[in-house]
Order: structure tokens, then sequence, then C-alpha cells
């Protein structure tokens, strides 16, 4: 079974417009992986591939800003049972 | 029940076209029709104002209404523009209508000015009489407050629209409106009085790509409708890219997109009912067709309406 972190990273894969950094606190969105509106896109796949919602409120983009903001959201929402 | 009965629009004649815009903020071109799909807006010479712009419109609405600006029971003006605090545009407009005594007053709301305008209007018209709806925009004032910023100068133009709302039935049917607000994430698109626009681009993205969609569907849901059965979505005319974002969450063709962002960039609370002036003025409101409207703007504040063309 793949870990989140490597469930994560192959989700984000096909939607990146930039190489996908190996260091998990470099922004995304400096570095071009992901723009404003590849991160809907990007959010609503990691929804599906996780089977967790996000709800409006949790809509900000600086929670999905790094690969380990994205982890420890999505950790912390499995936790509370999605 | 209320109907709309009139359209109108007023864009300014200063084109500002991508080409000044790319020299000013040394970017390509291409990269600005690229993140916007805007090609060209419009500026307001000095002497024009939001309430003068709003004025044009509206003429024109009341024109094609068949109205005398006395007949009106109500003026609401949307805008997140307003040159004063108070009184605000609507006063304004009132009196370069001369229509002393009809109740007048302002949704400062940007970008989702006119739909919440709108929607009040669908309440008070049974009640006072046809009521004129406003949306008016001088937004180049706020952007040129320094220091001017690639991100916003890019997006923004300067333009009015106008309808009237009038009770009773008529062709274009008022079938149902809806508006919402959050303002957990206010700050994201916000203007202090004299200071720059704030506007983080992402969280509006990313909210409208979700809020916006979902109104259209719970909407469409209070009529037993699907966004398959619409013919034309009129949207607040916020980002091409973003329009296309929201269809394609709805699930439908992007032709069914009414689109005028590319020749008059993002006219704040002035697109939607720009954008529904035009669509009028192109046939595209012909009998048994469905409408809906939708925009989301700053609070944030967001909502949709229903219109149904009779036969």
């Amino acid at each position: 079974m793949a870990s989140l972190h490597d469930t994560i990273r192959q989700t984000l894969e096909p939607l990146a417009q930039a190489p996908i950094p190996d260091d998990p606190d470099a922004s995304l969105f400096d570095l071009g992986v992901i723009d404003s509106f590849g991160l809907m896109d990007a959010i609503a796949q990691l929804e599906e591939a996780l089977g967790v919602k996000v709800p409006d409120s949790d809509l900000n983009p600086r929670r999905f800003e790094t690969l380990a903001k994205v982890e420890r959201y999505f950790a912390s929402r499995l936790a509370s049972g999605g | 029940m209320t109907h709309l009965a009139g359209f109108g629009a007023a864009l300014p004649g200063t084109v500002v076209a991508n080409a000044a815009l790319a020299e000013e903020f040394q970017v390509p071109e291409e990269w600005i029709l690229s993140v916007t799909g805007i090609r060209e807006r419009r500026r307001a010479a000095g002497q024009e104002t939001p309430a003068s712009l709003a004025e044009a419109a509206a003429r024109i609405a009341l024109d094609a209404s068949g109205l005398l600006p006395t007949q009106l029971g109500a003026i609401v003006v949307g805008s997140g523009s307003s040159p004063r605090q108070f009184p605000g545009i609507s006063a304004e407009l009132q009196r370069r209508l001369a229509a002393p005594g009809i109740p007048a007053f302002d949704v400062p709301l940007a970008s989702s000015g006119s739909l919440v305008a709108l929607a009040l209007a669908a309440d008070l018209a049974p009640r006072y009489g046809p009521v004129l709806v406003a949306g008016a925009e001088v937004m180049s004032r706020i952007l040129d407050r320094p220091p001017r910023s690639k991100e916003t100068s890019i997006l923004f133009g300067d333009g009015a629209g106008a309808v009237v709302v009038a009770p009773g039935p008529g062709p274009v049917e008022l079938t149902d409106v809806r508006f919402a607000c959050d303002g957990a994430l206010g700050d994201d698109l916000s203007l202090e009085p004299g200071a720059p626009l704030v506007m983080n681009g992402r969280t509006v993205i990313l909210q409208a790509s979700r809020k916006l969609p979902a109104a259209v569907r719970d909407l469409l849901g209070r009529a037993g409708l699907l966004p398959a059965d619409i013919d034309l979505f009129v949207f607040h005319q916020a980002n091409l890219v973003l329009l296309r974002q929201v269809a394609k969450s709805l699930a439908v063709d992007e032709s069914r997109l009414f689109v005028n962002v590319d020749r008059y960039g993002n006219t704040s609370a002035a697109s939607l009912l720009v954008a529904l002036s035009e669509a009028a003025g192109q046939g595209l409101l012909r009998p048994g067709k469905r409408v809906v409207l939708g925009a989301f703007g700053a609070g944030f504040s967001w909502g949709a309406a229903l219109l149904t063309v009779r036969g």
C-alpha cells in the first residue's frame, strides 16, 4: 500500500507544470509546479485519491503551498475520519 | 414574480490593450492573455465616474423598458469603487436621473454587487414598483494608487451595466435568485480607504471555483433542473480561465458561456450586467431559453440567478 507521501506525489505528478521538488518545504507556487487554477484540480484529485473531502473553510492556498503542508493537512483529515 | 424589462451598458471610449501593460510591467503580452483571457479593457476619462457611467447604462435600460426615471420604485447600485464612502453612487445616480424621492441605496460589494442588487430588487419590485439595478465601476482610479500591481492592473477595467427589474410576469422572467456570504477569508480581497487594492488571487480563484458551481447547482436544484438544462451561463467576467474552470466543474460545454472579458477585462460589479446587456443585444435571450447568472466577489459574497425566457 502506497504511503500518504507517495500518493500525494503520484497524484500531483500529472498536474505538475514543473518538476515536483524533493524539498518538502519548497513552495509549489513559487516553483511553478501548480498555478492558481491548477490548485483547484490538484485538491479535487487529492480528495478522490485519498477519499477525503476538503471543506470550503479549508480552501486556503497557504495550506497547500508545500508538499509538507499538503501531507500534514491530509494526514490530519484522514486521522479525523475525512 | 418579477421580470427583466430592459438592459443597458456603458463602456468608456479609451481602450487599454495588453501591449501598454506589457510594456509597463515588462511582461510578455501573451502572458497577460494566457493568465486572464483579456485582450483589452476600458479606462474612464477624467470626467467619467461610476455614477456617470451608471447613468448612461441606466438611460439605455430605461428606454428599453419604456419607463421614465420618475416611474421607478427604487434604484440599487452595486459597486466596489465608489469615489465617496457616503453618500453612495445610487444617490448621485438618482440626482442625475432627476428622480427625487425614489428610494436609492448601494450594495458595496466588488464583483458580486450587481447580483446581490438583483436579488434585492426581486423582493423590492412587487412592493415598490420597477427597480433600476446598476453595476458601475471605475477600477482604474483604484489601480492607479501606488504601488501599481501587475496582477490587478492587467485584470480590471471600467464600465457600467443596468437592468430594470419589473413586477409581474414578462418575457424574461427572473425565476429565482440566491446569494450568500462567507467572511472568513474577506481580507484576501479587500480595499481600505485610500489604500491599494488587496487581492490574493489564489484564494479568490480557489474559493470561486468551488463556491460558484455549488451556488449554481443549489439554485438549479430548487427548480428541479441540472446544469445540462441551461442554455446560457452569464457569469461575472472575472477571468476567462476561471470561467472555463466553472464550466468544467458544472460539466457544461464552454460554448454555453457568455464571454466578453476579452474585450472589457474584469469590470467587477459592472461585468454581470454589461454581459447580460450584450447577451440580450445579441438576441441570446430567445423564447424557451433558460439562462443562469452568477457572480463571486468581495466578502466573499456570491450568488446565482435563474432566468426563464417565455414565448
